[in-house]
């Protein structure tokens, strides 16, 4: 088990730690690509430009990665590594009284892995502990989530909250219609009535933006995962690709050749001092800015730009193996944001696909039947815009719950446009 | 009489290539203006929120800058601009105005003063002398506003000296939606008015971050409740407001308060 009298602000699973919801802040993206962003948005909702019109230099002479080199170049977080950083980080912030509540609320933006961390803290074999020593439990969401107050109020007292607790996704525990808010609306009660153990509450953050309008004047001091500014966006993708006991992966731009990974700061503890003068692209402070800040998003963005060298691909699970067994480093090429095909929104005259997109990142995805609950749009007319939107890649259905959600390259045009619509959205 | 004004001096140098000239300048001017107020409301019609109020208020202001420019361009062109000249075009330009077209230099200098004040702009939703709607365009001379009926109604601008206008937008993308109540008496008020607060609350049209509120009346004939949210884009107003309408008379009969019923008087 970690060490958890330390603050895991550097854990690179977890880069920058947990922070007050209130001290996020925007990762800095340049100005150019800022002002580009802009005018694509602009262009996009005249229809200016489309998909398949879109000016796009070919990338094909790099070929893409292979399932086994995404896997090992850019694979998806260890979420029970991350939840113990979660874990210290929380004991830390309490030790120094910068936590007094009982039940913390952790808020974070969707695709950040939160959900996914915090629902291994009741994993069995995990040695990520409360305060007290004793092992989460996870209070998960009932079947249906349409109840009264009397209802939402037994349904709390058969919940074990005495214990330590935590929900992974409070968004799984509300439907926005007359009669879908009860669970919720008792367990804020309860909460700020002390009538509940030690717990934590993970939270996205449209969910919780829309709970803190709705329950004006309560305080709840959120905190979240600090934002991934270009410097902890490269430490994590390093970490990702190299773990701890590998050589750093070197990722250059395909277009100039400028280097993206190692960061600068890894590279100037290496022995040569060439490496030190290496020039460097902006494509990780862009990459900051277009994700917000936002690791899953930077993530599937980060896998969609990654092209495989030419001699590498021939045998590339052999190839993949042997770098392992080696820890050598590994060189892949990143293409440029603006000659990425990214996910763009379908035009629409009508208001259907604001309500579709706004109340799926409202409850984390859900079932068409619960979709026609939340946005008073039937079925039918539902089902036409789901295929239009998953066609355009904005959204896909899981095919083991059949809930819809949002992709995560998707996310940021999808943000962009419920913002320009006038939709609610969240503060991160 | 035109001696007298120096009209004549001042008029003996124009020439037929320079009214050709000006002309020139006259046309080219008129199809620029023309090309902004056609393809500016169109396109601000596919963006949404603000920038598509941006959009739309500037066509207004370009207008006024590109006559102020082909002033500035043409004059010259026709006149030697001395100060002698310029007293005598614009002294006669003000009697002809004055006599001849009262109203119209009233509307046209109100015009102006519209674009300087904004009391409203293309894009809000406005109220004057009972018509309501949505103001289309700031013309030179009037504004036009496109009622919920779509009906296009002329507002001369020189209603601005002596009319009420109500602004229900002022420029922003926040509007205010009213919906209106009238129930029996005799049922818990806190519970209606939390219920009404939900009901708004839980419509996907609601602009969450924008107060909402519940007032209500104690009247002869019963209780009147006002709820008073924002919908996300004022042009969704009245399918807000029905929304709000239809689905809180639906949950109030389902906690059996009841709606007043006014007699009706036949003949």
């Amino acid at each position: 088990m970690k060490d958890k009298t330390r603050g895991n602000q550097g854990d690179p699973c977890l880069p920058g730690g947990l922070i007050p919801a209130e001290q996020w802040t925007l990762p800095e993206a340049s100005v150019r690509r800022s002002l580009k962003d802009a005018v694509r948005h602009a262009l996009t909702q005249l229809k200016a430009v489309s998909r398949a019109e879109e000016p796009f230099e070919s990338m094909d002479e790099l070929p893409e990665l292979s399932a086994g080199q995404q896997r090992r170049l850019a694979p998806e977080p260890d979420y029970a590594r991350q939840a113990e950083a979660i874990a210290c980080n929380l004991q830390h912030a309490r030790s120094e009284g910068a936590l007094s509540r009982k039940v913390t609320c952790l808020v974070a933006p969707p695709f950040s892995g939160l959900q996914q961390a915090l629902g291994w803290l009741s994993q069995p074999g995990q040695s990520v502990l409360n305060d007290d020593g004793a092992v989460w439990t996870v209070i998960t969401p009932p079947e249906t989530l349409l109840f009264s107050e009397q209802e939402a109020k037994a349904w709390w007292d058969k919940q074990d909250v005495s214990r330590p607790w935590v929900i992974p996704e409070l968004a799984d525990f509300w439907l926005r219609c007359l009669s879908g808010l009860a669970l919720v609306r008792e367990l804020f009660r309860r909460i700020a009535s002390d009538a509940v153990g030690p717990g934590i509450v993970g939270c996205s953050s449209w969910c919780w933006r829309y709970w803190e309008h709705y329950l004006e004047g309560t305080h709840m001091s959120p905190w979240t995962p600090a934002p991934l500014d270009s410097e902890r966006l490269g430490q994590w993708l390093t970490y990702l690709a190299s773990g701890h006991d590998r050589a750093p992966v070197i990722a250059r731009m395909a277009d100039d050749g400028l280097y993206v990974l190692p960061v600068a700061e890894a590279d100037s503890t290496g022995k040569n001092k060439r490496q030190k003068k290496r020039k460097r692209s902006s494509f990780l402070r862009d990459l900051a800015g277009e994700s917000r800040g936002n690791p899953g998003v930077a993530l599937a963005i980060w896998q969609r730009s990654l092209r495989a060298r030419p001699e590498e691909d021939a045998s590339p699970d052999e190839d993949d193996e042997k770098a392992g067994r080696q820890g050598r480093s590994v060189d892949c090429w990143v293409v440029p944001l603006k000659r990425l095909s990214l996910p763009t929104i379908p035009q629409s005259k009508t208001s259907v696909m604001g309500f579709v997109l706004h109340g799926l990142l409202l409850h984390n995805g859900l079932d068409v039947a619960s979709l026609e609950v939340v946005t008073g749009v039937p079925a039918y007319k539902l089902s036409l815009v789901l295929s239009r939107l998953e066609r355009a890649e904005i959204v896909r259905c899981d095919q083991v719950d059949e809930r819809w959600h949002l992709t995560p390259i998707g996310y940021p045009t999808v943000r962009r446009h419920l913002q320009s619509w006038g939709f609610p959205v969240d503060p991160f | 009489m035109m001696e007298d004004l120096g009209i004549r001096e001042a008029m003996a140098t124009i020439t037929g290539q320079a009214l050709l000239h000006a002309l020139g300048v006259i046309i080219v001017a008129s199809l620029v203006m023309l090309v902004i107020q056609k393809l500016f409301p169109r396109v601000a019609e596919k963006l949404g929120g603000k920038p598509r109020l941006y959009l739309l208020a500037s066509v207004p202001l370009l207008r006024l800058v590109i006559i102020l420019a082909t002033i500035v361009v043409v004059v010259p062109i026709l006149v030697k601009p001395s100060f002698e000249n310029m007293v005598a075009i614009f002294g006669a330009l003000a009697l002809a105005l004055g006599f001849a077209f009262k109203d119209y230099a009233n509307s046209l200098i109100a015009g102006i003063v519209t674009l300087y004040e904004m009391p409203y702009r293309p894009g809000d939703w406005i109220e004057v002398e009972g018509q309501y709607g949505e103001v289309r365009a700031i013309n030179t001379r009037a504004a036009e506003i496109v009622t919920p009926d779509d009906t296009v109604v002329i507002i001369p601008h020189n209603k601005l000296w002596n009319s009420l206008i109500a602004n229900d937008n002022d420029g922003t993308d926040n509007l205010m939606c009213v919906t209106d109540f009238y129930l029996e008496a005799n049922h818990d008020i806190s519970q209606v008015r939390e219920l009404l607060r939900e009901v708004a609350f839980t419509s996907p049209r609601t602009k969450t971050w924008q107060p909402v509120r519940v007032i209500v009346f104690n009247k002869p004939w019963g209780m009147h409740y006002r709820l008073k949210a924002y919908p996300y884009d004022p042009k969704e107003q009245f399918q807000f407001i029905s929304e709000l309408t239809a689905r809180g008379a639906e949950e109030l009969a389902r906690q059996g308060v009841r709606f007043v019923s006014v007699p009706v008087t036949a003949g």
